[in-house]
């Protein structure tokens, strides 16, 4: 079990940034999801970890220790591979004992360890047979397995869940926040689900571009997103983001909707949205369960009239995708009451809202 | 409509007959297009071997003056085959011939394992080499005779350097020709073996290798453990390919040595090719060529049915 820290690390291939002077802090023991979209270079982040990637520059070190010198064979890193990478010519067995065997661990030690692996991934009936002929669900088991039989100082997983049918992911995923605290290590998960980033890691470093967007706890992260991306990209529903013109008349401010519409703002997204005055543009951002219906509960909710578009299932609830001009707004309609073609009120809580500023995507004010 | 339709239900089992015929029939027809192949192969195959065998139990030559389906009148109740098993000439190029196998073989295999290997991982200039490792096998094999032949002749560059008098040369002494024509086969066809090898090895899933370094095994202990089993089939093919044609080496012994000094240097085929051209012993080469046919046939299939067993 290790400490890691990444320190200012920037990869370059050729021209190309890959990753762009990220630095994140992981604590002993601490489960990490690095979250972004494809080719945001959270697997190449991943790579400079497990040593498969040289650092162009920044250092990454395991208990303040500099591992660039060191060979990938003497790392001691579990890494899972998004397609397992089983050794599909070997017995399960075999597999298992892979890296104990390489390691001269003496017969006995080795069949103890393997068989309680196998039974603790429950493939112990499948150790006599060739790897190739297990399940994609097993083979997902014995790549952990394998890699965890020899207790690695980290574990890497590279969107592990990716190749899985869902049911057994979401089996899947409950099973690895179990391994994880069995086991006690420190991991690192690459993943572009959003879900599964939220519902496994203790912190989520969101990446784009090669560059950290943020990093922290799953819940911060999704109540207090630092940019319009991390804002944009975390949240099922996602949330309501949209971009106008500040403009300020007879002491109101008013966000002019590139869509047509206006907002008129008030209370603490008004004071989001002051708090910078060279901000002109800017984004406003609403999740779509904050917003609500019926009768305006607070004195600075914003008032909106919207026309229901759309009525969908989404679980329990219905979500309604309400017109206001060129402008869609998404809300979840709790009580049932709404119809398609409604014109509607509907009102945005000012404290629930956010502000960013258009140009550079930050956030304005805080929470 | 239901008129036309009864019949044919009821008369499902007269169709079925039908069809029967039409395919018995239709096998027939097919024996006629294959025919003129079959024929063909008749004359280029199974012609040839039977007249192989006829002369091979008779003692004609063309020089006999009768032509060779009367050769019965010579017929010898296959002394030949007597005089092949007790000719010391035969069986010493039968063991030149294995001699060159098992030590250029191995050679090709192990040097162009090292150099595969070499190449798995791109470096600068990776293309560049790779066109220039693989130029020996394209050239035709009596032009590396005789480069190898001009290489290793008394006023040769390879003398020079090794400061030897140029009235010695390694082709004309006993000991130093069949180094030197087992060099050049090495020279010449370690190439295809690297060529081989390295799809082979290419063909190893990178990430299983990734996998198993990061596992915490050395490169030796994954070349063994995840390489080398991966390449089983590869490897089969590329002894197996090598071993017959190293069995069939021709041009570069004739062009290099001729077999000489003496008959220091003589292979199998070189060996049926003096005999054939030099002392016109039609009868006793198709002997030899029938019975080294048949001896590598049945080694080919113990082999291959050993293979498939593994």
């Amino acid at each position: 079990m290790s400490s890691i820290q990444i320190q200012n690390v920037t990869k370059r291939f050729g021209d190309f940034t890959a990753v762009d002077d990220i630095s994140i802090d992981i604590e002993e023991g601490e489960f990490v999801a690095l979250l972004g979209p494809s080719g945001c270079g959270k697997t190449t982040t991943m790579n400079m970890i497990a040593g498969l990637e040289d650092v162009t520059e920044g250092a990454i070190r395991f208990d303040g220790q500099d591992l660039s010198r060191i060979r990938i064979q003497d790392r001691n890193i579990g890494f899972v591979f998004q397609n397992y990478a089983i050794f599909t010519h070997l017995s399960v067995y075999k597999n298992l004992s892979y890296g104990l065997e390489v390691k001269k661990v003496d017969r006995s030690e080795i069949d103890r360890r393997v068989r309680a692996m196998a039974d603790r991934m429950s493939i112990t009936h499948r150790l006599d047979q060739p790897a190739s002929s297990l399940s994609v669900n097993e083979m997902q088991k014995l790549a952990i397995g394998r890699s965890a039989i020899v207790e690695p100082r980290i574990f890497l997983l590279d969107e592990p869940l990716s190749n899985l049918d869902a049911g057994f992911r979401a089996y899947m995923r409950a099973e690895l926040k179990v391994l994880q605290h069995e086991f006690g290590q420190t991991m690192i998960y690459v993943t572009h689900d959003q879900i599964e980033a939220m519902s496994l890691a203790d912190k989520i470093a969101i990446i784009d571009q090669g560059k950290l967007m943020q990093y922290g706890a799953p819940l911060d992260i999704y109540n207090d997103p630092q940019n319009r991306f991390v804002a944009n990209f975390v949240g099922s529903p996602r949330m309501n983001l949209v971009d106008g013109e500040l403009r300020e008349e007879r002491g109101e401010l008013h966000l002019m909707l590139h869509g047509g519409a206006e907002i008129p703002l008030a209370g603490k997204v008004r004071a989001d949205f002051t708090s910078d005055a060279r901000v002109h543009s800017g984004s406003f951002g609403i999740r779509p369960q904050d917003i609500y219906f019926g009768d305006r509960r607070g004195p600075t909710d914003i008032t909106m009239h919207g026309k229901v578009e759309v009525l969908e299932r989404v679980g329990p609830k219905r979500l309604a995708y309400l017109q206001v001009q060129e402008t869609m707004f998404l809300a979840f309609d709790d009580h049932a009451q709404l119809e398609v073609g409604d014109d509607v009120p509907f009102f945005l809580p000012s404290d629930a809202s956010m502000a960013f500023d258009l140009d550079s995507g930050r956030r304005l004010g805080g929470r | 409509m239901t008129d036309q339709t009864a019949p044919e239900i009821s008369n499902n089992h007269a169709n079925a007959g039908y069809w029967t015929r039409v395919a018995r029939d239709g096998q027939k027809m097919g024996f006629w297009f294959v025919l003129p192949t079959l024929l063909l192969l008749v004359f280029i195959v199974v012609f040839p071997l039977l007249m192989q065998l006829y002369l091979s139990f008779t003692w004609w030559t063309p020089l006999e003056g009768i032509p060779w389906y009367q050769a019965w009148e010579v017929f010898n109740w296959g002394e030949n085959y007597w005089y092949m098993v007790t000719d010391p000439r035969f069986w010493g190029a039968l063991w030149r011939t294995v001699l060159i196998m098992i030590v250029a073989v191995p050679a090709q295999f192990f040097l162009g394992m090292a150099l595969a290997y070499l190449f798995i991982d791109q470096f600068p200039g990776r293309k560049l080499f790779y066109s220039i490792m693989l130029t020996p096998m394209m050239i035709v094999p009596a032009v590396v005779g005789l480069m190898f032949f001009l290489l290793f002749q008394g006023t040769g560059p390879i003398n020079d350097h090794l400061g030897l008098p140029p009235e010695f040369s390694c082709l004309t002494d006993v000991n130093r020709a069949m180094i030197s024509v087992i060099i050049a086969d090495i020279w010449q066809w370690t190439p295809l073996m690297f060529l081989i090898l390295l799809a082979g090895m290419l063909g190893v899933p990178s990430d299983q290798l990734l996998a198993a370094r990061l596992l915490g095994g050395s490169n030796w202990q994954n070349f063994f453990k995840i390489i080398l089993p991966r390449m089983k089939t590869v490897i089969i093919i590329a002894l197996v390919l090598r071993a017959v044609e190293c069995f069939k080496i021709f041009d570069l012994v004739f062009i290099m040595t001729n077999g000489g000094p003496g008959v220091q240097t003589e292979t199998i085929s070189v060996f049926l090719y003096n005999q054939t051209f030099g002392e016109l012993e039609w009868a006793y080469v198709a002997t030899m060529g029938l019975s080294i046919l048949i001896a590598l046939s049945i080694l080919a299939m113990k082999g291959l049915s050993y293979m498939a067993k593994k």
